[in-house]
């Protein structure tokens, strides 16, 4: 579990790591907008290029990010064999008796491998150079003006950075309780069906009562300590744009235009 | 004045079964004073009564000279801190310092004020190199520590303690019931601590205890300890320097009990300076 | 049978940049129908190490014996399973591992993972009951409305039922008043003594290791730090402090009169004695 890069954040000293979580969280939007734009391969060159730029000036390196996809590769692997048997249009390629790959399932295939692989490191470098705290401020910053509409963006973000806060203990929760179970002579991996499915409840149960137990107390702490979700907060943690912030959202809106251009126009 | 006073408090959470049975007493401020129990004896219950985390079938709580009610609560919350058994589940905050600044941002403290507040009161539970540590890099101890830095940054009249200690390892036991003193020797806070740790309770000024819902006994640790029988009854025990302080006096060695260790070690050797 | 450990080393996450050495080398016999202590500072390998004795986990390097089981280097879950049987481990706040809907079932759960039909393990369950001083009305009732010291019974009966040969219990009496901590220990103690069942205390209560234990074995940054008989490791308590020992009200009172100049002997370990010692010293030279 340890090994997990996805969404990771990476304690490195970077310019992207100071900058504003609000302009970060704004750039990835653009880019997945331009990702998902059909640009073809000049598109995806300047996409490329931007992505490369972002993972220097982050001072991850590329391995990092590819490591990150590492979770992706069986779904892709999955995609490339079903692309095979089901896309028959295009040039065949090869010919095995009756069965033939042709052009189009390569095609289709390497395109969708490839918008994954930006989605993939674009969120990477985001989750990377950028406290999870600092992330759920900026998504409720960025929420506050639907506040209007009934969005409770403080809420959520609340909720957000619990959750966050919550995993690694729940983590160690869901392990201690798979030793106690295993030391019952619950096997997960061996055995029927059946019995797989009562050791998979051994371990649910216990965790949801925890946890649930926790919230509870957790409930209880905030409370104590003067918590109302309806009454305004002041917040330690404020956030300041500096000039490198809006000279990345510039350059992301210009990426995402050349994207619209190439498409709409070339 | 009394920083607490409590009369006629009965409560119940099914509306059937009542869990604490029209019990009063009351706290004077700056004391610190000790509830001991055994497990299910209400006493926790009575914590989540002082704040208003439970509603109170009948009977009232007045916190300095405020009686409790629904508008109050949040007033009276930022008055009185609670620090809770499990270090875990009260860690709210991704950080040090985002723990200790959640109680601050609730009651609306301004945020330039924020920094200079949170270093003082974490310098003061001797946290001040840990800021930016995470929870899941502290132990238990200092975890509970953290909490009762955010207690402080309130500046709270009152501070209960709902059995800190009891999930801790020794050293960290010791580490809150050390804190816990040096508050108490600062005079301004008045200290509620739950507890079934009888070394601590020895430490205290006044003792309650508190079974199957009722006040059982109430008094100064040394008068508690006396009756050694009724405790037994209620499943405590007494701490082991008054088992041997008891032995001592039995030899005719000591003409006194005392409940510490350290009041044991000076009265023996008083008596051997005499000799 | 004793527990043979010979250079057991285990490191979590080996190869990664994550990799952490829990465990370097530790030599260790567990004497057979005694009660051992395991002490040491949270992070010092205690956990990891007794994790081992059941195969919860594998060593990365040398090897251990346990009931009659070799454990080493790249074995499978399989080849182990059946030594969760001899060796129960009771983790801390075994309470959160209750599942079911009737206690019953809960502490048949054990037996029939390895095989025993469930009329078979309903008659354990009733037999087992009565020693973790839980009556039949039980059976039938919800785990999870009873207080907290029922739950950590009924989930200790449910490591019980087992019978295991060696048990294992890490704090078993964390969190429970000093009354329910002590019923907890003479549980065990009644197992090791009527039912010579060998037992391993994983604990941070000195008072608990120096009234129940026979045997001390102190574990430091994934060491052994100290083995002995308990009276041994009492015997000279300036040490205990440096690392972190919080030693029992005895030992504390000893240290305290030494330092103030009273000649007390290393080997006295209880009050009476202690007693008796200080009464020559002061009345003498009445």
């Amino acid at each position: 579990m340890n090994n997990f890069a996805l969404g990771r954040y990476l304690p490195l000293d970077s310019v992207v790591h100071k900058m504003d979580p609000r302009s970060k969280i704004m750039i990835m939007l653009f880019m997945m907008i331009s990702v998902f734009v059909p640009a073809g391969v000049y598109g995806y060159a300047i996409i490329a290029l931007f992505v490369i730029l972002a993972l220097v000036l982050s001072k991850l390196s590329i391995g990092y990010a590819l490591k990150a996809m590492k979770p992706m590769l069986f779904m892709m692997g999955f995609l490339f064999v079903i692309n095979l048997l089901v896309i028959k249009t295009g040039t065949p390629l090869i010919k095995i008796g009756w069965f033939s790959i042709y052009s189009d399932a390569i095609y289709q295939t390497l395109y969708v491998v490839v918008r994954l692989l930006f989605m993939v490191v674009i969120t990477t470098i985001l989750t990377a150079t950028t406290k999870p705290l600092d992330l759920t401020l900026g998504i409720e910053k960025l929420l506050k003006p639907f506040e209007k509409i009934g969005i409770p963006a403080h809420i959520i973000a609340m909720m957000i950075s619990i959750a966050l806060r919550f995993i690694p203990t729940l983590i160690e929760e869901t392990q201690r309780i798979m030793n106690a179970q295993a030391s019952r002579g619950v096997d997960l991996e061996n055995g029927t069906l059946k019995e797989k499915i009562s050791a998979l409840l051994s371990l649910i149960v216990p965790l949801f009562v925890s946890a649930f137990e926790r919230a509870d107390q957790l409930a209880n702490a905030m409370e104590a300590r003067g918590y109302n979700p309806n009454k305004t907060r002041t917040r330690y943690k404020v956030l300041k744009m500096q000039a490198i912030d809006y000279v990345a959202m510039l350059i992301s809106v210009l990426v995402m235009a050349a994207c619209f251009g190439i498409w709409l126009y070339v | 004045m009394n920083a607490i006073e409590v009369s006629n408090l009965t409560f119940s959470y099914d509306g059937q079964v009542d869990v604490i049975k029209d019990i009063s007493f009351s706290i004077e401020k700056g004391n610190y004073v000790t509830i001991v129990g055994h497990n299910g004896s209400g006493k926790s219950t009575v914590a989540k009564l002082l704040i208003g985390l439970l509603e109170a079938k009948n009977g009232k709580v007045v916190i300095m000279g405020q009686e409790l009610n629904e508008k109050n609560v949040y007033d009276i919350r930022s008055n009185v801190g609670i620090v809770f058994q499990n270090p875990d589940n009260q860690f709210i905050g991704s950080t040090v310092a985002d723990d200790i600044a959640f109680g601050l941002e609730n009651h609306c403290i301004p945020q330039e004020d924020m920094q200079t507040i949170i270093e003082d009161v974490a310098s003061r539970v001797n946290m001040q190199d840990f800021l930016n540590s995470e929870p899941t890099r502290l132990s238990g101890g200092q975890k509970q520590r953290v909490a009762i830095a955010g207690i402080l940054a309130m500046e709270p009249d009152i501070i209960i303690f709902d059995e800190s200690t009891s999930m801790l390892d020794p050293q960290g036991k010791a580490s809150i019931n050390r804190q816990i003193q040096k508050l108490h020797d600062e005079k301004n806070i008045t200290i509620l601590s739950i507890t079934h740790d009888m070394e601590e309770v020895a430490q205290s000024e006044h003792v309650i205890v508190l079974n199957k819902g009722r006040i059982a006994m109430e008094g100064s640790p040394k008068d508690i300890f006396k009756e050694e029988k009724k405790l037994k009854e209620m499943k405590l025990e007494l701490p082991f320097a008054l088992e041997f302080s008891k032995k001592c006096k039995e030899e005719g060695l000591i003409k006194e009990e005392v409940c510490t260790l350290e009041e044991v070690v000076e009265q023996l050797c008083q008596l051997k300076s005499i000799s | 049978m004793s527990i043979e450990i010979h250079q057991l080393e285990h490191t979590y996450n080996a190869g990664t940049s994550f990799a952490h050495a829990a465990l370097k080398g530790i030599d260790l016999t567990i004497p057979e129908g005694k009660v051992t202590a395991i002490i040491g500072q949270t992070g010092s390998g205690k956990s990891t190490l007794v994790q081992h004795l059941n195969g919860l986990l594998i060593p990365t390097a040398g090897s251990l014996e346990v009931c009659g089981f070799h454990i080493q280097p790249l074995l499978k879950i399989k080849d182990v399973k059946k030594l969760r049987k001899e060796v129960g481990l009771v983790f801390q706040f075994p309470e959160y591992q209750l599942f079911e809907e009737t206690i019953e079932k809960d502490i048949a759960f054990g037996p029939k993972n390895f095989g025993v039909s469930e009329q078979e393990a309903n008659a354990l369950v009733k037999k087992i009951l009565p020693l973790v001083g839980l009556d039949e009305s039980f059976l039938v009732r919800s785990p999870f409305e009873l207080s907290g010291g029922q739950k950590r019974r009924v989930a200790i009966a449910g490591i019980l039922i087992l019978d295991p040969k060696v048990l294992v219990l890490d704090e078993p009496a964390a969190g429970l008043d000093p009354q329910g901590a002590k019923e907890m220990m003479s549980l065990f103690m009644r197992l090791n003594r009527e039912e010579g069942k060998t037992v391993l205390l994983v604990s941070h209560d000195m008072e608990h290791v120096m009234k129940y234990c026979d045997h001390v074995i102190v574990l430091d940054h994934g060491k052994v730090l100290h083995e002995s008989d308990v009276a041994t490791f009492f015997e000279h308590p300036e040490w205990m402090v440096n690392i972190g020992i919080n030693p029992p009200g005895i030992i504390r009172l000893k240290l305290e009169l030494r330092k103030k100049g009273f000649t007390i002997p290393d080997e006295i370990l209880d009050a009476d004695s202690l007693l008796e010692c200080i009464k020559g010293q002061v009345k003498n030279h009445e």
